[in-house]
């Protein structure tokens, strides 16, 4: 019976020896390579020529954490603007540029403006994915008069196979989802 | 319609070709094998047709009015193991059976049932023909036969148990003896077990507890295999189902034998194999809703009359499709899911195996090791374990070329248990041990919950006192948690949080035994939870409700006060049984996610509704009332009732997410015997869920995207056979659930926003047994 006991004695030590050895293992080192859109950047270029301006939504903690900031819009009365947006995940250094993956997956995904009623900016001639069908990675900004409103440009991407992208997609089609909903303040002065 | 007549036809023909011939009588002697003595009060269970005679004082048992056939008996004493005995009776016969006392054998792998006395406080179980019936359903859902527990779903293939109202880390499940570890705070993230496993499965609530946790606040699961194999010899068990609704398919298989050369020697393997394909509404397929399940066991022991030593090993893994309509890129996206009748084209239709992205993928492995040693009259039990646990989570995402989990959590636990049961004197029998966690839990990818260690360091003391009528049990239990979390940041920092806790818990239940008729029971209980790491530090966007979960730092352990009394009736021949409950969970700093609507999270998608992890007084109390009749006829009547009030006491308003209260009865009707074909028997079920009237109230933050959905009632059926084929008993089962394909969503389902529940799914089984002893000596018949 003695025996017995040290035999349980000895196989619970060197279990609790193995189970210690164990649990000591590798270093926590960070491997965090989920991507996280950070910025969206809009870069508008006067038609005819003039100063580039820029604004955009930045959040580079991503989601939670310090508040994102949003630029307010600000743009001249009765003009055209050449649009070119850039995505962008600022969480890794150098920043890692979306664009690029969502211009090689145009057929996946598209753009959205919708300028509020009486913000006096128009968004037309969208640029279009291989199938002729609206990507909106670069367009064209028109302002009327003077006036203050919001715009909300929205990122959809199709994640069927074929995506099954088509010209009447409405901004709410069961076939895509939300990637970017950002609503920028404007102001045409 | 199809079904239905051809379902019909199945139901009804046995019941015309079969006459009664039901008049055998099956007595008994039973006797302590070691102690040559008598046995009294010991249970003797027929398996088949769920009847059960208690000894009398000579330790003599009768059941009449039986049919020839096969029949299981299970025969239980609280001083000894469990025999498991299959007889066939075609005249009255008479048999002596002795039961190996416990202290020697340390046959069953059930933990209390080794113990002097039972648990005498809340118990509820699931076994034999029931347990059978649930042959194909998660764990979850077979738990949710037992009255008073119900289950929470992400839809039909992730579904977890909740017991009076509550569930995930209030609930402790016992698996094998060993408590689960894995990601189980999360609301869909279903139990890693294969239910295959299980012979029994059984809720507690009282002193018992404490053997596994001072933290278990709602109650206690014990998944139980079955014993191992005590006696030279091998049997088998294959196992196989499909099911017309999800095409899902199942086989699984058992292999036990003991060799005659080394009989201390006993071994088992068990697998199982499962694959579902998308699930049917009545109107619609739900894409994606396919799952996959490969699982696996071994167990081998070694067991001597003083000394025993069990290694095991299980792998569980688990593909789940999600719905692909209810992954949510953000609010407006929800919005507008939640605002169609039924899901878009785009997301049903497609009857397919194929599972893809967002999907669940989850193994989950554990290995045991367990030795009991006896000297004198007192016993050792140490249990070593390990638990290897990695869930990955693959979301929609924007990139197609991303093949990468976007959730990665992979938690390693190791477990030690010593205890030491002291010999039963002066009528009290009792339990000390200490128990040793450490844990290690490792993410990548999106952050939802930090990197920590966690230690845990207990010790519990429980003492059973049994004399005459009464039963009087108490217990006390300490345990200190450290926990150390480590956040990384984007930018290579981390954000590191320690804390750590003590908390005590205590329990007391008594039993009374006014009459043979009357059973009363009383149970208080004192539980602390520590709070969770994801209630302390959980900081991310939860796609399948499109919200923002933000933890807090501050939490203290919750404590529980419970309350529960039970009254149990059997009138004097058995025949009708009837059981009430009555409970009350005090909770003070109940943990619980706070709406905070003026607080939106931006993010680039948009702004989340941001949910905070708060702390409040909460009163869960209810009833559960079951009534079982069983008169002589073929017939049996059973009913049931589960009435539960979820209350938040400083909002004085009601708490969210709480079952609604149920109703539901069974008929069934044994038919007699016929030729090959014994233990027939056919039930209907029905059951009946009420609305949720008591959900809070949107004055205090609105909790809820949609109402509760409206009452809804079910029809299920179920009916089986044992046929004996060359001398080894088939069993054939078929069961219909929601037999009139029914519309309806039920509030414990986060699926409900999107779309309805499975509709009419009938099911065949079949169960094949192949037993061979090679020495049999405990049983003679005359």
């Amino acid at each position: 019976m003695k025996t017995q006991l040290t035999k349980i004695a000895f196989a619970a030590f060197m279990a609790a020896v193995l189970l210690t050895a164990c649990s000591k293992d590798k270093d926590e080192v960070e491997d965090n390579e989920e991507e996280v859109i950070t910025t969206l950047k809009l870069t508008f270029t006067p038609a005819g020529g003039g100063t580039a301006l820029t604004y955009q939504f930045r959040d580079p903690d991503g989601p939670g954490g310090i508040a994102p900031t949003t630029d307010e819009i600000v743009l001249a009365p009765s003009k055209s603007y050449d649009v070119a947006i850039e995505v962008l995940n600022e969480t890794t250094t150098p920043a890692e540029d979306i664009t690029e993956e969502i211009a090689e997956e145009a057929a996946a995904h598209r753009f959205y403006f919708q300028p509020s009623a009486g913000s006096n900016i128009t968004v037309s001639n969208l640029n279009t994915d291989g199938n002729g069908i609206a990507l909106g990675l670069a367009s064209t900004w028109t302002t009327t008069a003077t006036a203050t409103g919001t715009i909300k440009v929205t990122l959809r991407h199709y994640p069927g196979n074929p995506p099954g992208k088509a010209a009447a997609d409405p901004i709410d089609s069961p076939k895509s989802g939300t990637d970017i909903e950002v609503t920028f303040n404007t102001k045409v002065q | 319609m199809k079904y239905l007549l051809l379902l019909a036809t199945i139901l009804v023909a046995p019941s015309l070709l079969f006459a009664q011939n039901c008049r055998y009588s099956l007595s008994g002697h039973i006797e302590d094998a070691d102690l040559k003595e008598k046995l009294a009060a010991a249970s003797v269970y027929i398996r088949e047709t769920n009847s059960r005679v208690v000894t009398d004082s000579n330790g003599d048992f009768r059941f009449g009015a039986l049919c020839a056939g096969r029949y299981t008996l299970i025969i239980t004493h609280v001083n000894c193991d469990s025999v498991i005995k299959i007889i066939q009776l075609n005249r009255d016969e008479h048999i002596d059976l002795r039961l190996p006392h416990s202290l020697q054998t340390l046959g069953t792998v059930v933990v209390e049932s080794r113990k002097g006395r039972e648990n005498s406080g809340f118990k509820k179980e699931l076994s034999g023909q029931q347990m059978e019936q649930t042959r194909g359903s998660s764990l979850a859902e077979a738990l949710s036969r037992i009255n008073g527990v119900t289950m929470l779903q992400t839809g039909s293939t992730i579904a977890k148990p909740v017991i009076h109202g509550l569930h995930s880390s209030r609930i402790l499940l016992i698996n094998n003896g060993v408590r689960q570890e894995g990601q189980q705070w999360g609301n869909e993230h279903a139990p890693e077990i294969d239910p295959f496993i299980a012979e029994k499965l059984a809720v507690i609530k009282g002193v018992d507890e404490l053997k596994y946790g001072s933290d278990a606040i709602a109650g206690v699961i014990l998944v139980e295999p079955r014993s191992l194999r005590n006696e030279p010899g091998y049997n088998a068990e294959f196992n196989t189902g499909w099911a017309t609704n999800n095409r899902q398919m199942i086989f699984s298989g058992i292999w036990e034998q003991t060799l005659k050369k080394i009989p201390a020697f006993t071994y088992r393997l068990q697998g199982t194999f499962r694959k579902a394909a998308n699930a049917a509404t009545p109107d619609y397929r739900l894409n994606n809703t396919g799952a996959e399940e490969k699982n696996f066991s071994a167990t081998a022991a070694w067991q001597k009359k003083m000394f025993r030593t069990e290694l095991f090993y299980s792998r569980f893994e688990t593909s789940l499709g999600i719905f692909t309509g209810s992954h949510i890129g953000n609010i407006t996206d929800l919005q507008n899911a939640i605002n169609t009748s039924r899901p878009d084209p785009v997301f049903t239709g497609q009857d397919s195996y194929r599972i893809s992205r967002p999907y669940q993928q989850v193994t989950h492995q554990l290995v045991k090791s367990k030795s009991v040693l006896l000297k004198g009259a007192h016993k050792f039990n140490l249990s070593l374990a390990g638990q290897f646990n990695h869930r990955r989570e693959y979301d929609i995402v924007r990139s197609s070329s991303n093949s990468r989990p976007q959730l990665d959590l992979s938690v390693n636990t190791f477990s030690e248990d010593l205890n030491w049961e002291h010999p039963r004197t002066n009528n009290i029998a009792g339990t000390l041990g200490i128990s040793l966690v450490q844990q290690r839990n490792h993410y990548s990818g999106r952050y939802f919950i930090p990197n920590y260690n966690t230690y845990t360091y207990g010790a519990y003391w429980i003492e059973k006192w049994s004399r005459h009528r009464w039963d009087i049990q108490a217990g006390i239990r300490y345990d200190y948690k450290t926990i150390d979390t480590r956040r990384l940041k984007y930018n290579g920092d981390t954000l590191d949080h320690n804390f750590n806790f003590s908390t005590v818990a205590a329990s007391f239940n008594s039993n009374f035994r006014a009459s043979a008729a009357w059973i009363f029971n009383l149970g208080i209980s004192l539980s602390r939870r520590a709070p969770y790491v994801n209630e302390l530090l959980s900081d991310g966007i939860h796609h399948g409700t499109a919200t923002y979960e933000k933890g807090s730092i501050e939490l203290k352990p919750e404590q529980s006060l419970s309350l529960h009394s039970g009254l149990q009736f059997r009138n004097h021949d058995g025949k009708l049984n009837a059981e009430v409950l009555l409970y009350a969970n005090f909770i003070r700093d109940f943990i619980y996610q706070q709406p905070m609507p003026e607080n939106p999270v931006l993010t680039i998608a948009g702004a989340f509704p941001l949910l905070e992890y708060r702390q409040t007084d909460a009163l869960l109390s209810g009833m559960d009332l079951s009534v079982d009749w069983d008169p002589a006829g073929p017939f049996r009547l059973s009913g049931k009732i589960a009435i539960l009030y979820g209350y938040n006491r400083i909002a004085r308003d009601w708490l969210i997410l709480m079952p609604a209260n149920k109703l539901g009865s069974e008929i069934s009707y044994v038919l007699a015997d016929k030729g090959a074909f014994t233990g027939n028997s056919l039930s209907m079920e029905w059951n009946w869920t009420d609305r949720q009237r008591r959900v809070p109230d949107a004055g205090n933050g609105s909790q809820d995207y949609k109402v509760p959905p409206p009452a809804y009632q079910l029809i299920n059926l179920q009916a089986s056979s044992t046929i004996s084929v060359s001398q080894r008993p088939v069993t054939v089962g078929i069961g219909v659930r929601n037999l009139f394909n029914t519309r309806y969503r039920d509030y414990l389902n986060s699926m409900r926003y999107f779309a309805d529940e499975m509709g009419r799914n009938i099911s065949f089984r079949l169960k094949i047994s192949i037993e061979k002893n090679q020495r049999d000596k405990s049983i003679s018949k005359h």
